[in-house]
């Protein structure tokens, strides 16, 4: 436990470093065995933004639409490495020496980190769901380093023993091959290694066709083992969340580390929307709301209901649940889809086919699950069918409609050309973040991963909301001088110091931060001053 | 609602319809139910599919079963303990439709004292065909709907399904069953089908679901990209729709008879160059309401000569237009939604479809094309069926009970569907007993 009294005399760093090296011996690791390390609490919180400042990049590379992996993808998430000072990260992306001292200290921050943000992020299900694929992207990227025999070398030591096709098997399939292999010519397919797997184990593989697919077998050649592998390094995240949030509770009875978890993720992901915090929202605004805080495919979704009085249920889940999300309680939501479809059919047949899909997104009825409002990337990827009106337009659309759309709603030529130059290139959530700008006179870009992300920054913009101050400088309260020390991961040991105060006083401002918002929030129902607001 | 799928038939568009002799008349099915469920739902197969065999712990105590009752009512998480609490249940409450859910994991009659919540553990793989989802690419009938010419595209779809599943899967145990009025369901129950888990159906759905829809000047476009090399899946299910592109979508549906359906062709060619270059052509070449195979041979015969005389969009982004095109309006359409989620609910088969009267009966799919759902026997023409052979026999009121009531579906035309599932359970059980005597 006195590990931080140690005079850090030459031999000690030394003999550090030949025990990390055995302990940490990839660049590329399964997170399998929680780390047993004492840190300080100090390192616990250093190495915890720092890791959210890694995972964010690759957020950000996501929401950006590259192709994962392509140079231009690579481009902007070495950049970005660079930007926030996480160079060490980078060099184990891009292949760094094994042998460096300092590339194997990051390899130790790189594997306590991601323990510690397992933490964090195992609370719920949303933000576990955002961990893993930023992790997954990380993993890959630094997976995607490797050589042949490194590759190799990272299988033996994580007991993966897949022996390739022998020349004889691999001519019994070599047609599917030939067809099926994505991203590789025929002439390379004929050198290249394959291996056969259950479909189960390279689920992203099967989900787009890359690969050749018999019997419920997938043929995996050694350029898409990352797939494979990203599988069983997936699982192990899973689990090792599921187990964190078996612990949780007991680590969280520390107050003090329960907070600083609970801003972390606060501070920088992907929020909950599931309820709305704010004000209540009264369905009289909405006509009002829907023109100037709605993102393109809400106000799409309102309009068609207005028009038609109708709206197909996948309408019904995408727009409903924002509904929600912004703030609309359930009684007014049912009176609002009410009105709107008793234009159209009897007070009776609603309420017997539509109040329970309404109740039940509020998780009153059925399943009494809290349904969460659908993010960008759901919208995008899975809500647009034949015919229908929700989706996002930027996808869904075609060009000349969405133009057209665009121009009814008063945007300039120009301003049109400029959303369209994203939207046809593929940068849907781009496009919307340009909309953004354009309708709210803005000039900084917003970032847009969720359609109530967008109303609120709209909302925040237009004077009518408080931003979420909660910790959004956690660095500010980063603390100094602490003496105290903590395990870090399973261990549940956590606060061992008996110099607290300094814990107290930052978890103090953060209560005071949160009351002052509160009692911000609350003066807006009473017409408080707008110009006083600071953003 | 967002767990039953199904079609949305409580819309106000829904009408409903008539079917050949003897009327079904919906006002009376109240009446009818119990004498179906009570002489004619096929109660000890139904069981004898749910229970597979035992083979795992709860697997049929822990099924979710609801009821749609009289006046929508709603009742979910209903669960039985044996088979005949299950019999007894939908005899005595007669339910409008049976939807099955998932396998909990606990009994889900209690989800709300469970702490946590009940979750899912294990669902049969299903897949949703809608014929509304068809409407852009028939001309023979729209909505709710289906003549034999539509159930063309019905066959098509479960051909190229239950190839990819056997072929690519391994899945072997894939149960189909006619909706009742407008589509088809398939139901995966082998078990490493039964427990995949949320990724997994979402592969698999995203793997078989090619069509990508796009809105093109107001209309839903069906849009595919097949790349430089075809994947060997889309290869095989081109084997199936080319063979029958000409009779379903030139003769039958004359779809490009019209210019609004000669648009249709154009706008599934992303290509905004190779559009215009296409209209200009069929424009000068044909008149307003040329035949559709006219119309396609023109369009194939430009693109193969465009694609082999110059090194252009053609030859590279639009190498597989023709086969691109043929996809696209003959590739089964997917409700994927329903395949993607675990804890859907599914109408059962052997329900009586409340706004046709059918029964929603089992079909193979090697006889699919002989397949008619236009004479599937409603639950009148059943009862009519059952009471003319009483009368002929006039044995029934003599035979004791339960006996005859196993017998009484053989009377009917509603046999062949039973047949098809005992198959289905036959080959089903038969997988228990290898992979016991494996062990
Ligand atoms: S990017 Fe997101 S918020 Fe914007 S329109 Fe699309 S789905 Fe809606
Ligand atoms: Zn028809």
């Amino acid at each position: 436990m006195d590990f931080h009294l140690k005079k850090r005399q030459r031999s000690d760093i030394k003999l550090e470093v030949v025990s990390l090296e055995t302990k940490y011996p990839h660049n590329v690791m399964l997170y399998k065995y929680p780390p047993t390390d004492d840190i300080h609490i100090e390192e616990f919180e250093e190495l915890a933004l720092e890791r959210l400042r890694l995972l964010r990049v690759f957020d950000r590379a996501a929401t950006k639409a590259l192709r994962m992996l392509s140079d231009d993808w690579k481009a902007y998430v070495n950049a970005e490495l660079t930007r926030e000072g996480l160079r060490n990260y980078l060099r184990l992306c891009t292949g760094g020496d094994s042998k460096h001292e300092s590339d194997i200290q990051t390899r130790r921050r790189d594997y306590i980190s991601h323990f510690i943000l397992r933490l964090a992020y195992c609370r719920s299900e949303d933000l576990s769901r955002w961990f893993i694929a930023r992790e997954m992207d990380y993993f890959k990227y630094k997976f995607s380093a490797l050589s042949g025999p490194e590759i190799k070398q990272f299988l033996d030591v994580v007991n993966f023993s897949f022996q390739p096709l022998t020349e004889a098997q691999k001519d019994q399939v070599k047609d599917g091959l030939y067809e099926s292999t994505a991203g590789q010519s025929v002439a390379k397919i004929e050198l290249l290694d394959f291996y056969k797997v259950p479909f189960t184990q390279v689920l992203d593989l099967v989900r787009s066709r890359r690969c050749y697919l018999k019997a419920g077998f997938a043929y995996v050649n050694t350029h898409d083992l990352v797939s494979l592998v990203g599988t069983k390094h997936m699982d192990e995240i899973e689990q090792g969340l599921a187990a964190a949030k078996v612990f949780i509770d007991d680590i969280e009875s520390d107050e003090r580390i329960s907070r600083m978890l609970k801003a972390l993720h606060n501070s920088y992901v992907g929020k909950d929307y599931t309820v709305c915090k704010d004000a209540a929202v009264p369905i009289e605004s909405l006509d009002q709301l829907s023109k100037t805080s709605y993102p393109l495919c809400m106000r799409m979704c309102h309009e068609h209901l207005r028009a038609n009085h109708h709206i197909k249920h996948g309408g019904r889940m995408q727009y409903g649940l924002f509904l929600k999300g912004i703030g609309v309680t359930l009684e007014d939501s049912l009176r609002f889809w009410r009105e709107e479809f008793t234009k159209k059919m009897d007070a009776d047949k609603f309420a017997r086919s539509y109040e329970y899909n309404i109740n039940h997104n509020y998780g009153k009825k059925g399943s009494m699950v809290n349904y969460t409002p659908y993010s960008c990337l759901k919208i995008i990827k899975e809500m647009a069918a034949p015919g229908d009106c929700h989706g996002c337009p930027y996808k869904a659309m075609d060009p000349v409609s969405l133009k057209t759309k665009m121009s009814s709603y008063g945007l300039s030529p120009s301003a049109i050309d400029e959303v369209m130059r994203y939207a046809t290139s593929g940068h849907y959530q781009l496009a919307c973040s340009k909309y953004f700008m354009i309708t709210h006179n803005s000039t900084t870009e917003p970032t847009i991963n969720h359609p109530n992300g967008y109303f609120e920054e709209s909302q925040i913009v237009m004077g009518n909301r408080q931003k979420r101050v909660t910790g959004s400088q956690p660095q500010q309260h980063q603390p100094n001088k602490l003496r105290s020390a903590i395990k870090g991961g399973a261990d549940r040991s956590m606060m061992m110091g008996n110099d607290d105060d300094e814990l107290w006083r930052i978890a103090e401002t953060q209560e005071r931060t949160l009351q002052s918002q509160q009692e911000l929030s609350q003066a807006f129902d009473d017409d408080l001053d707008l110009t006083e607001i600071q953003y | 609602m967002p767990e039953s799928n199904t079609e949305e038939g409580n819309g106000p568009q829904q009408v409903s319809q008539q079917s050949a002799a003897p009327a079904y008349d919906p006002n009376i099915l109240p009446d009818m139910l119990p004498v179906y469920y009570r002489r004619l739902f096929p109660h000890q197969p139904f069981y004898r599919w749910l229970s597979y065999g035992l083979s795992e712990d709860g697997i049929f105590t822990n099924r979710e079963i609801s009821f749609t009752l009289h006046d929508d009512i709603y009742v979910r998480y209903l669960c039985y303990d044996t088979p005949a609490d299950l019999e007894k249940d939908i005899c005595a409450r007669n339910p409008y439709k049976i939807d099955i859910g998932a396998v909990m994991s606990t009994r889900p009659k209690n989800f709300r004292i469970v702490p946590g919540g009940i979750t899912p553990v294990q669902r049969e793989l299903v897949f949703d065909i809608d014929m509304t989802d068809y409407d852009e690419v028939r001309t023979c009938c729209s909505g709710a709907e289906v003549c034999q010419k539509c159930w063309k595209f019905m066959v098509l779809a479960a051909r190229i399904l239950e190839s990819a599943l056997r072929e690519d899967f391994g899945f072997e145990h894939v149960l189909w069953i006619f909706s009742g009025r407008r589509g088809i369901h398939c139901w995966v129950c082998d078990q490493q089908a039964r427990l995949l888990d949320a990724r997994g159906r979402s592969a698999v759905a995203e793997y078989l679901n090619i069509i990508n829809y796009v809105t093109y000047k107001g209309s839903s476009t069906p849009r595919i990209q097949l790349g430089d090399r075809i994947h060997h899946s889309l290869r095989r299910a081109l084997k199936f729709v080319e063979p029958m592109f000409e009779e379903i979508i030139l003769d039958d549906q004359n779809l490009f008879g019209t210019p609004k359906g000669v648009s249709k062709l154009m706008h599934i060619i992303s290509d905004d160059g190779a559009r215009n270059e296409l209209a200009v052509y069929l424009q000068k070449s044909h008149e307003d309401g040329t035949h559709s195979r006219a119309i396609w041979e023109s369009f194939a015969r430009f693109a193969n000569s465009m694609r082999t005389s110059a090194a252009n969009v053609w030859s590279r982004k639009l190498k597989h237009v023709v086969e691109e095109v043929q996809l696209c309006l003959l590739y089964p359409r997917l409700d994927i939604n329903v395949t993607k989620g675990f804890n859907h609910l599914l109408k059962a088969p052997f329900c009586i479809h409340p706004a046709t009267g059918k029964v929603c009966v089992p079909f193979s799919v090697s006889a699919v094309a002989k397949f008619d759902p236009t004479t599937v026997p409603t639950i009148s023409q059943l009862l009519q069926e059952i009471n003319a052979f009483d009368d002929k026999t006039k044995s029934y009121m003599e035979m004791p009970e339960d006996k005859s009531r196993i017998k009484d579906h053989k009377k009917t035309s509603m046999f062949k569907g039973v047949l098809v599932f005992e198959e289905f359970l036959r080959k089903l059980e038969r997988s228990f007993k290898e992979n016991s005597m494996d062990f």
